[in-house]
């Protein structure tokens, strides 16, 4: 928040008192308010107290809950109930965007590529969405069209993907595409790139109406041009589209003029799913972790082959030589990239947290109420983690011999 | 079965030094289990082909020609001449413009299909090859694609065999001096300056300092959170395992066996990324 800049000529004009022979100022009359809202503490503190507490407790995460708006500042329009979606009616161009949606879900990658696509489209350009399977997020995401091509979302055939792109590039004319520089972005991109024979600006790291730039020769140099049609944005440097949402209207695309379709030499193609046992914990996607609060470590290896998870653990383990050093999550080991995480007897240090931060799901056992693992999870359990890992493991004995007979 | 590597001029990442780069090095593991390998490097400087004998290649090919020329014609055709049944090139060549553009366009002038991002390859019956190719999240995808194929190779691939003195020196290096190309054949190349290091994009920026510890933790989960006080263990564990049903990474109680998770609840559990 920055302070409005005060002028002190004007404020002493304003306190000139008329009438006398002399000047004379009421310095008592404040001038301008100021925009900041003003600190009540004490309204902080009773809001901020604990009511069924028998001392006197603070919940210190209720900031500014109670703060005072001084009276006399002017409301700020806030219309954030209902926002309106801004509505590009005849565009000038078009802006092509084709996002990964794993999962049929717009990733953090898929967001910034809208930031982009929106910063080369500007006040007069639309953006237009190529998904395989609609979703509510693209509206706000930024996307002003939505083209939805039906298409098998398991299947694995990267050159019918890159033949629908052509065609829907023949279809529009869109003056620039987008793809996020990812694995299947990436590789998509570069399909584009040759079917077309169009240039590629692969891995732009700055994108503006007026200049793209991008690393080269081992990021010795860095190239800029003004932008092409074809360009695949880098992860991390753009920021995401944040203004009001977008319409995203559905647009009917007419994909038969692509290019025609070759016979695949992909025979076959079948999925694997990781071997929770052996998956670098950076890759896991379900990982239990142990913390202080666990003595039996045999137990606990049980119970993440009972879950059929990856084994973490917190620093404490990995100091004291219980875990090995590669199973450590947190700012000092390994950031997690798992959807779901349960953590039995860690507190949650701030830096342990920092490795969790990107984990949608998770859960925590702890004997300590207030321990900042337990607050951060959607399922935190007040029972002591020694107890509860042997419960576990019965519950799922119990399960598996009333399924099994 | 014969196989060509693409090498490209790389430098290393911290010292600067010239080196072949790691995934090129992995392909040349990978290629060593499969077959007869051969090297294959356009451009100016001959030191890529001279690293990659040492990295476990018997001969390699060194096409002269001018800096920043178009090395897809000159690769074309001594691909074409030689007719291995795979070329594997690294994911990204360096040196040059650092596209990637270079094992999709000598695929694309050979009509042959390109496999991105494999970690393992073997041998299958008459003229098939399998690949795996890694996905996101330790996933893999199992290919079995017709040769002649390219393939780029990941980062998560075996690594590389370690330089060897001698066997860089016993290796053979064929210099070839190709056919002058012009330069300036398609787009005008980009304005260049020196490389300026922006500072990372943060999740969210400014705010108080609670603030922005909040989004480097992630945020508290407010609305939706549980906490269970006094509860038995035996509730307490009923009610964990309800929710890593409910969440989808744990096999519902009907299914096989404890650990084993259906296909379908794969798919479902996949869709946190980044």
């Amino acid at each position: 928040m920055t302070r409005l800049r005060r002028d002190p000529r004007t404020e002493r004009a304003a306190a000139r008192t008329s009438g006398a022979e002399r000047p004379r100022y009421d310095l008592a009359l404040k001038a301008a308010p100021s925009r900041r809202p003003r600190r009540d503490p004490r309204a902080e503190a009773a809001a901020q107290r604990v009511p069924a507490a028998a001392r006197l407790r603070l919940d210190r995460s209720q900031f500014g809950a109670a703060t005072v708006v001084a009276t006399h500042v002017p409301e700020r329009q806030t219309d954030k109930a209902s926002p309106k979606p801004i509505i590009v009616e005849n565009p000038d161009f078009l802006v092509l965007v084709v996002p990964d949606m794993a999962g049929g879900r717009l990733g953090e990658h898929d967001r910034q590529l809208f930031g982009a696509a929106r910063e080369l489209a500007g006040k007069t350009g639309a953006t237009l969405a190529l998904v395989g399977a609609s979703s509510a997020d693209l509206g706000p995401a930024g996307a002003d069209r939505v083209a939805v091509v039906a298409r098998d979302p398991d299947a694995y055939d990267p050159d019918a993907r890159a033949a629908e792109v052509v065609a829907a590039m023949r279809a529009l004319d869109p003056k620039h595409v987008l793809f996020p520089e990812s694995a299947d972005g990436g590789d998509l991109a570069r399909r584009v790139s040759v079917l077309t024979g169009e240039p590629l600006f692969t891995e732009a790291e700055q994108v503006s109406a007026s200049a793209l730039g991008r690393p080269a020769r081992c990021r010795k140099v860095e190239q800029r041009s003004v932008p092409t049609r074809l360009i695949s944005v880098a992860a991390d440097s753009v920021a995401s589209y944040s203004g009001a949402p977008r319409e995203a209207r559905n647009e009917q695309v007419d994909l038969a003029s692509g290019p025609a379709k070759t016979a695949g030499a992909i025979v076959s193609a079948t999925r694997i799913p990781a071997d929770p046992a052996t998956v670098p914990l950076a890759l896991a996607d379900f990982v239990v972790s142990a913390g202080n609060g666990v003595t039996d470590l045999d137990m606990f290896r049980q119970v993440v082959a009972a879950l059929g998870a990856t084994p973490g653990a917190s620093r404490v383990l990995c100091d004291a030589g219980l875990m090995p050093r590669a199973a450590q999550v947190g700012a000092s080991g390994t950031v997690l990239g798992a959807s779901c995480y349960f953590a039995l007897g860690i507190a949650g240090a701030p830096q342990h947290l920092q490795g969790v931060a990107d984990c949608e799901h998770i859960v925590a056992v702890n004997t300590d109420l207030h321990a900042a693992m337990i607050a951060r999870a959607g399922l935190g359990i007040i029972q002591d983690a020694q107890l509860v890992m042997p419960a576990i493991l019965e519950e799922l004995e119990r399960e598996r011999r009333e399924t099994g007979t | 079965m014969r196989i060509a590597v693409l090498l490209s001029a790389g430098r290393h990442p911290v010292s600067g030094k010239p080196t072949l780069p790691r995934t090129e090095a992995q392909a040349i593991r990978m290629a060593a289990g499969l077959g007869a390998a051969t090297g294959l490097h356009v451009g100016p400087d001959a030191f890529p082909a001279e690293a990659a004998l040492g990295h476990g290649l018997d001969y390699a090919a060194h096409i002269a020609c001018a800096a920043g020329s178009d090395p897809v014609g000159p690769l074309a055709a001594r691909i074409v001449s030689d007719a291995p049944d795979i070329v594997l090139a690294g994911r990204r060549g360096q040196g040059g413009d650092e596209t990637g553009l270079v094992p999709y366009a000598v695929a694309a002038r050979l009509g042959v299909p390109i496999v991105p991002d494999a970690v393992a390859m073997r041998p299958a019956t008459d003229g098939l090859v399998e690949i795996d190719q890694a996905l996101p999240k330790g996933v893999l995808r199992r290919l079995v694609v017709r040769t002649p194929v390219v393939v780029t190779v990941h980062p998560a691939a075996p690594p590389p065999l370690p330089f060897a003195f001698g066997k860089a020196r016993r290796g053979s290096i064929e210099r070839i001096a190709a056919a002058p190309t012009d330069l300036a054949a398609g787009a005008p190349p980009p304005e260049e300056r020196p490389y300026r290091k922006r500072p990372k994009m943060m999740r969210a920026a400014g705010g108080s300092a609670a603030d922005r510890l909040k989004a480097v933790t992630g945020e508290a989960t407010a609305g939706g959170a549980k906490v269970l006080d006094h509860q038995t263990p035996e509730d307490a564990a009923k009610e964990v395992l309800a929710f890593l049903r409910r969440v989808g990474v744990l096999a519902p109680a009907s299914a096989a066996g404890p650990g084993r998770r259906p296909a379908a609840s794969e798919d479902a559990s996949r869709h946190a990324t980044s």
